[in-house]
């Protein structure tokens, strides 16, 4: 019995830690959108809006899961994430256009992570070349 | 462009998981980037509005007063 208490102790202090990192970004948020609007937050607002956003968060991750259920995988991809983006046209298109953005970031990584092993062997000969010269 | 903050992938993770009901679920890595983006926009849009609001009613803070009002529609565009 004061197993399953702990447990639930646990996870709630998971859920709140979980929440107060969420509240983090979400008032560095608000505070970049009052610098560029020149209006101000109350700290009480920032709280609601990171509340909400947890909330939401429930929503879209048992929406994520039932759309990669339903397309039978177990993975979750990012067409399912297209389809949670389908109530808005211009949030489709934002969605849309980053994914696109980011594929290419990570395709750039990749190819920037294949050349790397030929300059480390290059690096690698020059100090051995430098320790035969102070040897002789 | 790209020097607003942003959640982490960590933590998008880690709500994500909070919430899914089969433990056999993953997310990949792309998804996670995508996630953080949506989320992030999420974040804006409430705050915009809720600024658009204040404007609307002369306001220079933006309280839990305007937030409200424009709530309903958010959750719907969302």
């Amino acid at each position: 019995m004061e197993e399953t208490e702990a447990e639930a102790e646990r996870q709630f202090s998971h859920r709140q830690r979980l929440k107060a990192a969420v509240h983090y970004t979400v008032g560095h948020l608000c505070n970049e959108v009052a610098l560029d609007k020149q209006v101000q937050f109350n700290k009480q607002t920032v709280a609601a809006i990171a509340e909400v956003t947890f909330r939401q968060c429930e929503n879209f991750a048992k929406d994520l899961e039932m759309f990669a259920r339903h397309a039978k995988r177990s993975t979750v991809t990012t067409e399912d994430v297209k389809l949670l983006a389908r109530r808005s046209n211009s949030l489709l298109k934002y969605i849309t256009e980053k994914n696109e953005e980011i594929a290419q970031l990570n395709l750039e990584r990749k190819t920037k992570k294949k050349r790397k092993p030929e300059d480390e062997s290059s690096n690698s000969r020059e100090p051995a070349a430098e320790v035969v010269d102070t040897e002789t | 462009m790209e020097e607003m903050s942003g959640f982490p992938k960590e933590l998008v993770s880690r709500v994500l998981h909070l919430h899914f009901r089969d433990c056999k679920t993953k997310v990949s890595g792309d998804v996670l980037q995508l996630m953080a983006e949506f989320l992030k926009i999420f974040v804006v849009e409430a705050a915009v509005r809720g600024v658009q609001q204040a404007q609307a009613e002369d306001l220079d803070i933006v309280d839990v007063d305007q937030l409200e009002k424009v709530l309903p529609q958010l959750l719907l565009d969302f």
